[in-house]
Protein backbone atom coordinates (compact mmCIF):
# COMPACT_ATOMS: atom_id res chain seq x y z
CA UNK A 1 0.00 0.00 0.00
CA UNK A 2 2.89 2.77 1.05
CA UNK A 3 4.97 1.86 -2.23
CA UNK A 4 2.04 2.10 -4.00
CA UNK A 5 1.22 5.05 -2.48
CA UNK A 6 3.93 6.51 -2.89
CA UNK A 7 4.36 5.96 -7.24
CA UNK A 8 0.97 6.91 -7.83
CA UNK A 9 0.57 10.02 -5.66
CA UNK A 10 4.03 11.23 -6.46
CA UNK A 11 2.88 10.54 -10.50
CA UNK A 12 -0.98 12.31 -9.75
CA UNK A 13 1.04 15.50 -8.10
CA UNK A 14 3.64 15.64 -11.08
CA UNK A 15 0.77 15.33 -13.90
CA UNK A 16 -1.45 17.75 -12.00
CA UNK A 17 1.65 20.25 -12.03
CA UNK A 18 2.16 19.61 -15.43
CA UNK A 19 -1.39 20.72 -16.41
CA UNK A 20 -1.82 22.92 -13.90
CA UNK A 21 -1.83 25.62 -16.20
CA UNK A 22 -4.43 24.15 -18.84
CA UNK A 23 -6.74 23.36 -15.86
CA UNK A 24 -7.05 26.76 -14.16
CA UNK A 25 -7.06 28.65 -16.92
CA UNK A 26 -9.73 26.69 -18.60
CA UNK A 27 -11.65 26.19 -14.94
CA UNK A 28 -11.63 29.90 -14.49
CA UNK A 29 -13.10 30.21 -18.07
CA UNK A 30 -15.54 27.69 -16.96
CA UNK A 31 -16.91 29.24 -13.94
CA UNK A 32 -16.78 33.41 -15.08
CA UNK A 33 -19.53 35.58 -14.42
CA UNK A 34 -19.99 38.54 -16.14
CA UNK A 35 -19.29 42.18 -14.20
CA UNK A 36 -22.20 43.64 -12.73
CA UNK A 37 -21.27 47.23 -11.81
CA UNK A 38 -22.51 49.27 -14.21
CA UNK A 39 -19.78 52.37 -13.83
CA UNK A 40 -17.20 49.68 -14.33
CA UNK A 41 -15.51 50.19 -17.84
CA UNK A 42 -15.30 46.43 -17.78
CA UNK A 43 -19.54 45.94 -17.08
CA UNK A 44 -20.98 43.14 -18.86
CA UNK A 45 -17.52 41.59 -19.66
CA UNK A 46 -15.99 38.21 -18.05
CA UNK A 47 -14.26 38.97 -14.48
CA UNK A 48 -11.28 36.51 -15.33
CA UNK A 49 -10.83 39.87 -17.71
CA UNK A 50 -10.69 42.62 -14.78
CA UNK A 51 -7.47 44.79 -14.90
CA UNK A 52 -6.81 43.17 -18.54
CA UNK A 53 -7.30 45.06 -22.09
CA UNK A 54 -10.25 44.09 -23.72
CA UNK A 55 -11.17 45.14 -27.33
CA UNK A 56 -15.04 44.69 -28.26
CA UNK A 57 -16.65 45.00 -31.64
CA UNK A 58 -20.32 45.99 -31.67
CA UNK A 59 -21.84 45.02 -35.34
CA UNK A 60 -25.57 46.63 -36.53
CA UNK A 61 -27.58 43.30 -35.89
CA UNK A 62 -28.98 43.03 -39.50
CA UNK A 63 -25.25 43.76 -41.01
CA UNK A 64 -23.69 41.49 -38.46
CA UNK A 65 -21.50 38.18 -39.62
CA UNK A 66 -22.70 34.76 -39.50
CA UNK A 67 -22.71 33.77 -35.77
CA UNK A 68 -22.52 37.37 -34.25
CA UNK A 69 -26.03 38.17 -34.66
CA UNK A 70 -27.82 37.95 -31.40
CA UNK A 71 -25.72 39.04 -27.97
CA UNK A 72 -22.05 39.25 -27.92
CA UNK A 73 -19.38 36.64 -27.85
CA UNK A 74 -16.49 36.10 -25.38
CA UNK A 75 -13.00 35.20 -26.76
CA UNK A 76 -9.76 35.06 -24.38
CA UNK A 77 -6.66 36.09 -25.51
CA UNK A 78 -5.49 32.79 -27.55
CA UNK A 79 -8.46 32.80 -29.15
CA UNK A 80 -11.07 30.18 -27.14
CA UNK A 81 -14.65 31.56 -27.56
CA UNK A 82 -15.38 30.22 -23.57
CA UNK A 83 -18.51 32.51 -22.65
CA UNK A 84 -21.53 34.42 -24.56
CA UNK A 85 -24.41 36.82 -23.20
CA UNK A 86 -27.07 36.45 -25.28
CA UNK A 87 -28.77 39.10 -23.30
CA UNK A 88 -26.62 42.01 -24.56
CA UNK A 89 -28.52 44.61 -26.26
CA UNK A 90 -25.75 44.68 -29.12
CA UNK A 91 -24.25 42.11 -31.19
CA UNK A 92 -20.43 41.02 -31.82
CA UNK A 93 -17.80 39.85 -29.90
CA UNK A 94 -15.56 40.84 -27.19
CA UNK A 95 -11.49 39.68 -27.62
CA UNK A 96 -10.02 39.89 -24.02
CA UNK A 97 -7.33 39.02 -21.10
CA UNK A 98 -4.55 41.08 -23.08
CA UNK A 99 -2.06 43.29 -21.23
CA UNK A 100 1.19 45.47 -21.63
CA UNK A 101 0.11 47.06 -24.71
CA UNK A 102 0.42 50.92 -24.82
CA UNK A 103 -1.89 51.83 -27.62
CA UNK A 104 -4.88 50.64 -29.20
CA UNK A 105 -3.40 50.11 -32.52
CA UNK A 106 -0.71 47.63 -30.93
CA UNK A 107 -3.74 45.94 -29.14
CA UNK A 108 -6.24 45.73 -32.05
CA UNK A 109 -3.85 44.11 -33.90
CA UNK A 110 -3.44 41.19 -31.18
CA UNK A 111 -7.21 41.19 -30.33
CA UNK A 112 -7.03 40.55 -34.82
CA UNK A 113 -4.55 37.94 -34.98
CA UNK A 114 -5.78 36.13 -31.87
CA UNK A 115 -8.99 35.11 -33.57
CA UNK A 116 -7.49 33.89 -36.70
CA UNK A 117 -8.04 37.01 -38.29
CA UNK A 118 -11.98 36.68 -38.00
CA UNK A 119 -12.31 40.01 -37.77
CA UNK A 120 -9.67 41.33 -40.11
CA UNK A 121 -9.42 44.92 -40.78
CA UNK A 122 -9.10 46.79 -44.14
CA UNK A 123 -7.80 50.50 -43.16
CA UNK A 124 -6.44 53.50 -45.08
CA UNK A 125 -3.84 55.88 -44.71
CA UNK A 126 -4.05 59.46 -44.32
CA UNK A 127 -1.57 61.83 -43.07
CA UNK A 128 -3.71 62.32 -40.10
CA UNK A 129 -3.23 58.34 -39.10
CA UNK A 130 -4.94 55.38 -39.73
CA UNK A 131 -8.77 54.90 -40.98
CA UNK A 132 -10.88 51.55 -40.21
CA UNK A 133 -13.12 51.06 -43.38
CA UNK A 134 -14.28 47.72 -41.95
CA UNK A 135 -14.20 45.12 -39.76
CA UNK A 136 -14.38 41.06 -40.19
CA UNK A 137 -15.94 42.71 -44.12
CA UNK A 138 -18.57 44.92 -42.29
CA UNK A 139 -18.25 48.48 -44.10
CA UNK A 140 -20.57 51.15 -43.09
CA UNK A 141 -20.15 53.17 -45.98
CA UNK A 142 -22.07 50.36 -48.00
CA UNK A 143 -24.88 50.63 -45.46
CA UNK A 144 -27.67 52.10 -46.42
CA UNK A 145 -30.52 53.62 -43.96
CA UNK A 146 -32.38 56.86 -42.75
CA UNK A 147 -28.92 58.62 -42.33
CA UNK A 148 -26.18 60.02 -44.78
CA UNK A 149 -23.48 58.17 -43.45
CA UNK A 150 -21.88 55.37 -41.16
CA UNK A 151 -18.69 54.60 -39.73
CA UNK A 152 -16.55 52.73 -37.65
CA UNK A 153 -16.06 55.05 -34.08
CA UNK A 154 -13.64 54.09 -31.38
CA UNK A 155 -14.52 53.43 -27.74
CA UNK A 156 -12.29 53.84 -25.07
CA UNK A 157 -13.78 53.07 -21.59
CA UNK A 158 -17.38 52.95 -22.91
CA UNK A 159 -16.32 57.32 -23.87
CA UNK A 160 -16.05 58.21 -27.54
CA UNK A 161 -12.33 59.09 -28.52
CA UNK A 162 -10.56 62.03 -29.15
CA UNK A 163 -8.00 60.77 -31.09
CA UNK A 164 -7.58 57.85 -33.55
CA UNK A 165 -6.96 54.23 -32.93
CA UNK A 166 -2.81 54.90 -33.29
CA UNK A 167 -2.99 57.95 -31.14
CA UNK A 168 -5.20 56.15 -28.31
CA UNK A 169 -2.90 55.72 -25.08
CA UNK A 170 -4.48 52.88 -22.84
CA UNK A 171 -4.22 51.84 -19.35
CA UNK A 172 -3.03 48.28 -17.93
CA UNK A 173 -7.06 47.62 -17.96
CA UNK A 174 -8.77 49.54 -20.72
CA UNK A 175 -11.22 48.59 -23.00
CA UNK A 176 -11.79 49.82 -26.48
CA UNK A 177 -15.32 49.23 -28.07
CA UNK A 178 -15.95 49.52 -31.70
CA UNK A 179 -19.24 50.57 -33.15
CA UNK A 180 -21.13 51.78 -36.25
CA UNK A 181 -22.36 55.19 -35.91
CA UNK A 182 -24.28 57.74 -38.21
CA UNK A 183 -24.52 61.10 -38.99
CA UNK B 1 41.90 54.72 -1.14
CA UNK B 2 38.38 54.61 -0.19
CA UNK B 3 37.89 54.83 -3.77
CA UNK B 4 39.84 52.02 -4.73
CA UNK B 5 38.20 49.85 -2.05
CA UNK B 6 34.78 50.77 -3.56
CA UNK B 7 35.90 49.50 -6.83
CA UNK B 8 37.20 46.34 -5.80
CA UNK B 9 34.30 45.63 -3.63
CA UNK B 10 31.90 46.54 -7.16
CA UNK B 11 33.93 44.01 -8.99
CA UNK B 12 34.11 41.36 -7.20
CA UNK B 13 30.34 41.53 -6.98
CA UNK B 14 29.67 41.65 -10.68
CA UNK B 15 32.24 38.57 -10.64
CA UNK B 16 30.21 36.58 -7.79
CA UNK B 17 26.87 34.27 -7.33
CA UNK B 18 25.11 37.53 -7.76
CA UNK B 19 25.18 37.77 -11.98
CA UNK B 20 24.68 34.55 -12.52
CA UNK B 21 20.48 34.47 -13.82
CA UNK B 22 18.69 30.93 -12.57
CA UNK B 23 15.31 30.24 -14.47
CA UNK B 24 12.20 29.34 -12.31
CA UNK B 25 13.54 25.97 -12.56
CA UNK B 26 17.02 26.04 -11.31
CA UNK B 27 15.55 28.19 -8.26
CA UNK B 28 12.75 24.98 -7.58
CA UNK B 29 15.79 23.10 -7.63
CA UNK B 30 18.02 24.94 -5.38
CA UNK B 31 14.92 25.61 -3.09
CA UNK B 32 14.20 21.02 -3.16
CA UNK B 33 18.20 20.54 -2.55
CA UNK B 34 18.06 23.52 0.30
CA UNK B 35 14.98 21.92 1.55
CA UNK B 36 16.62 17.93 1.61
CA UNK B 37 19.63 19.39 3.68
CA UNK B 38 17.40 21.08 6.22
CA UNK B 39 14.87 17.62 6.37
CA UNK B 40 18.46 15.48 6.67
CA UNK B 41 20.50 17.82 9.44
CA UNK B 42 16.93 17.97 11.28
CA UNK B 43 16.89 14.15 11.28
CA UNK B 44 20.24 13.79 12.12
CA UNK B 45 19.63 16.40 15.47
CA UNK B 46 17.10 14.29 16.47
CA UNK B 47 18.76 11.06 16.34
CA UNK B 48 21.33 12.38 19.01
CA UNK B 49 18.21 13.93 20.75
CA UNK B 50 17.18 11.53 24.18
CA UNK B 51 13.38 9.96 23.75
CA UNK B 52 10.59 12.15 25.47
CA UNK B 53 12.00 15.52 24.00
CA UNK B 54 8.34 16.28 22.52
CA UNK B 55 9.01 20.03 22.97
CA UNK B 56 12.02 20.26 20.80
CA UNK B 57 10.94 17.88 18.55
CA UNK B 58 7.92 20.36 17.77
CA UNK B 59 10.34 23.27 17.38
CA UNK B 60 12.56 20.84 14.74
CA UNK B 61 8.92 20.11 12.80
CA UNK B 62 8.27 23.56 13.17
CA UNK B 63 11.40 24.92 11.06
CA UNK B 64 10.98 22.12 8.92
CA UNK B 65 7.53 23.02 8.29
CA UNK B 66 8.34 26.69 7.86
CA UNK B 67 11.02 25.84 5.63
CA UNK B 68 9.09 23.66 3.41
CA UNK B 69 6.44 26.28 2.89
CA UNK B 70 9.24 28.99 1.96
CA UNK B 71 11.07 26.95 -0.02
CA UNK B 72 8.62 25.11 -1.96
CA UNK B 73 6.54 28.50 -2.44
CA UNK B 74 7.01 28.62 -6.41
CA UNK B 75 4.77 25.28 -6.39
CA UNK B 76 1.37 26.59 -6.10
CA UNK B 77 -0.50 25.51 -2.95
CA UNK B 78 2.45 21.97 -2.65
CA UNK B 79 3.60 22.61 1.18
CA UNK B 80 4.24 20.28 3.77
CA UNK B 81 2.46 22.02 6.76
CA UNK B 82 -0.82 20.49 6.56
CA UNK B 83 0.38 16.96 7.01
CA UNK B 84 3.02 17.91 9.60
CA UNK B 85 0.24 19.69 11.56
CA UNK B 86 -1.96 16.45 10.98
CA UNK B 87 0.65 14.30 12.48
CA UNK B 88 1.45 16.63 15.86
CA UNK B 89 -2.41 16.60 16.33
CA UNK B 90 -2.70 12.55 16.24
CA UNK B 91 0.51 12.18 18.38
CA UNK B 92 0.53 14.96 20.73
CA UNK B 93 -2.44 16.25 20.83
CA UNK B 94 -4.76 19.29 20.12
CA UNK B 95 -3.18 21.71 22.32
CA UNK B 96 0.44 21.34 20.44
CA UNK B 97 -0.54 21.17 17.32
CA UNK B 98 -2.42 24.23 17.74
CA UNK B 99 0.72 26.07 18.86
CA UNK B 100 2.70 24.67 15.85
CA UNK B 101 0.27 25.55 13.48
CA UNK B 102 -0.02 29.14 14.51
CA UNK B 103 3.72 29.63 15.16
CA UNK B 104 4.25 28.11 11.27
CA UNK B 105 1.74 30.56 9.80
CA UNK B 106 3.69 33.70 11.65
CA UNK B 107 6.88 32.38 10.53
CA UNK B 108 6.59 31.71 7.74
CA UNK B 109 4.20 34.78 7.09
CA UNK B 110 7.17 36.67 7.87
CA UNK B 111 8.93 35.79 5.44
CA UNK B 112 5.82 35.39 2.30
CA UNK B 113 3.56 37.99 3.49
CA UNK B 114 1.87 38.67 6.77
CA UNK B 115 -1.99 39.94 6.84
CA UNK B 116 -5.14 39.72 7.84
CA UNK B 117 -4.83 36.16 6.09
CA UNK B 118 -1.89 34.92 8.56
CA UNK B 119 -5.09 34.64 11.16
CA UNK B 120 -7.07 32.41 9.26
CA UNK B 121 -4.23 30.40 7.91
CA UNK B 122 -3.73 29.62 11.63
CA UNK B 123 -7.53 28.93 12.53
CA UNK B 124 -7.21 26.55 9.01
CA UNK B 125 -3.74 24.79 10.07
CA UNK B 126 -5.28 24.28 13.76
CA UNK B 127 -8.54 23.28 12.54
CA UNK B 128 -6.69 20.37 10.68
CA UNK B 129 -4.20 19.14 14.16
CA UNK B 130 -7.18 19.22 16.04
CA UNK B 131 -9.53 16.89 13.45
CA UNK B 132 -5.99 14.42 13.78
CA UNK B 133 -5.94 14.21 17.53
CA UNK B 134 -10.07 13.43 17.44
CA UNK B 135 -9.24 10.87 14.99
CA UNK B 136 -6.28 9.62 16.14
CA UNK B 137 -7.46 6.66 17.64
CA UNK B 138 -8.54 5.51 14.15
CA UNK B 139 -4.78 7.18 12.02
CA UNK B 140 -2.58 5.23 14.72
CA UNK B 141 -3.78 1.59 15.10
CA UNK B 142 -1.46 -0.69 16.86
CA UNK B 143 1.46 1.65 17.01
CA UNK B 144 1.12 1.91 12.98
CA UNK B 145 -0.15 4.72 10.62
CA UNK B 146 -3.03 3.70 8.85
CA UNK B 147 -1.65 5.44 5.82
CA UNK B 148 -5.02 5.17 3.66
CA UNK B 149 -7.12 6.62 6.24
CA UNK B 150 -4.29 8.83 6.62
CA UNK B 151 -4.10 10.32 2.79
CA UNK B 152 -7.57 10.48 2.36
CA UNK B 153 -7.91 12.84 5.75
CA UNK B 154 -4.77 14.92 4.54
CA UNK B 155 -7.08 15.21 0.93
CA UNK B 156 -10.08 16.54 2.89
CA UNK B 157 -8.09 18.80 5.48
CA UNK B 158 -6.58 20.62 2.18
CA UNK B 159 -10.02 21.50 1.08
CA UNK B 160 -11.23 22.24 4.56
CA UNK B 161 -7.81 25.05 5.23
CA UNK B 162 -8.08 25.96 1.88
CA UNK B 163 -12.05 26.71 2.82
CA UNK B 164 -11.02 28.30 5.81
CA UNK B 165 -8.66 31.00 4.63
CA UNK B 166 -11.07 31.70 1.78
CA UNK B 167 -13.40 33.35 4.60
CA UNK B 168 -11.12 36.35 4.50
CA UNK B 169 -12.41 37.39 1.45
CA UNK B 170 -15.53 37.94 2.77
CA UNK B 171 -14.01 41.05 4.22
CA UNK B 172 -13.98 42.68 0.89
CA UNK B 173 -16.54 40.03 -1.11
CA UNK B 174 -19.97 39.92 -0.84
CA UNK B 175 -21.80 36.54 -0.16
CA UNK B 176 -23.02 35.94 -3.22
CA UNK B 177 -19.48 36.65 -4.88
CA UNK B 178 -18.10 34.41 -2.26
CA UNK B 179 -19.33 30.78 -3.74
CA UNK B 180 -17.90 31.90 -7.14
CA UNK B 181 -14.26 32.97 -5.12
CA UNK B 182 -14.66 29.01 -3.76
CA UNK B 183 -15.31 27.18 -7.20
CA UNK B 184 -13.13 29.45 -9.06
CA UNK B 185 -10.10 28.01 -6.65
CA UNK B 186 -11.00 24.58 -6.77
CA UNK B 187 -7.74 23.40 -8.91
CA UNK B 188 -5.44 24.84 -6.55
CA UNK B 189 -7.78 23.03 -3.55
CA UNK B 190 -7.01 19.69 -5.69
CA UNK B 191 -3.13 20.69 -6.09
CA UNK B 192 -3.19 21.33 -2.09
CA UNK B 193 -4.94 17.71 -1.87
CA UNK B 194 -2.77 15.92 -4.15
CA UNK B 195 0.56 17.72 -2.66
CA UNK B 196 -0.82 16.40 1.15
CA UNK B 197 -1.07 12.47 -0.56
CA UNK B 198 2.30 12.60 -1.91
CA UNK B 199 3.13 13.96 1.46
CA UNK B 200 1.67 11.42 3.47
CA UNK B 201 3.12 8.41 1.19
CA UNK B 202 6.41 9.57 1.41
CA UNK B 203 7.01 11.42 5.14
CA UNK B 204 4.20 9.87 7.39
CA UNK B 205 5.79 6.76 8.35
CA UNK B 206 9.31 8.21 9.23
CA UNK B 207 7.91 11.34 11.07
CA UNK B 208 5.65 9.12 12.78
CA UNK B 209 7.99 6.83 13.83
CA UNK B 210 10.38 9.93 15.14
CA UNK B 211 7.30 11.82 16.70
CA UNK B 212 6.33 8.42 18.46
CA UNK B 213 9.94 8.43 20.28
CA UNK B 214 9.67 11.74 21.89
CA UNK B 215 5.54 11.48 23.14
CA UNK B 216 6.26 12.52 26.36
CA UNK B 217 5.34 9.48 28.83
CA UNK B 218 3.17 10.48 32.09
CA UNK B 219 5.23 11.22 34.82
CA UNK B 220 5.51 8.54 37.71
CA UNK B 221 2.63 9.21 40.38
CA UNK B 222 3.42 8.62 44.05
CA UNK B 223 0.88 5.76 45.27
CA UNK B 224 -0.03 5.59 48.95
CA UNK B 225 -0.06 2.70 50.29
CA UNK B 226 -3.07 2.13 52.64
CA UNK B 227 -1.83 -1.42 54.22
CA UNK B 228 1.96 -0.20 54.84
CA UNK B 229 0.07 2.41 57.21
CA UNK B 230 -1.89 -0.23 59.18
CA UNK B 231 1.09 -2.27 59.74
Amino acid sequence: MSDSLKAMSLGLLILLLISFPTISTEWARMTAELIEEEDDPHYGLPDIWDGKQVVCIHFPQSEAPDGYEQGRKHIDFDGSEFMSDGGWNESGACIGGFSGHDSAWSLMNTAVNATDDSFALNTTQYTFGIMVNSIAGVDPSQMSGNFSGAYWSLYHNGALSMVGVTELELDSDSVITWRVDTW
Amino acid sequence: MKCKLNLTSRGAHMLDAHAVAIGPHGMLAINIAMLSLIGWALWRAEQKMSSGSDLILLILLGAFAVSGRVLLDPIPNVQPVTVIVLLAGIHFGAPRAVALAAAVALCSNVLLGHGLWSLYQAVGWSAVGVAGAALSNRLYVDGRMAIGALAALAAVSAFAFDWIVSLSALHSLSSEVFLVYLMAGIPYDLLHAAGNVAFVAWLANPLSEIMTRHVALPAPMAVRDPVSSRV
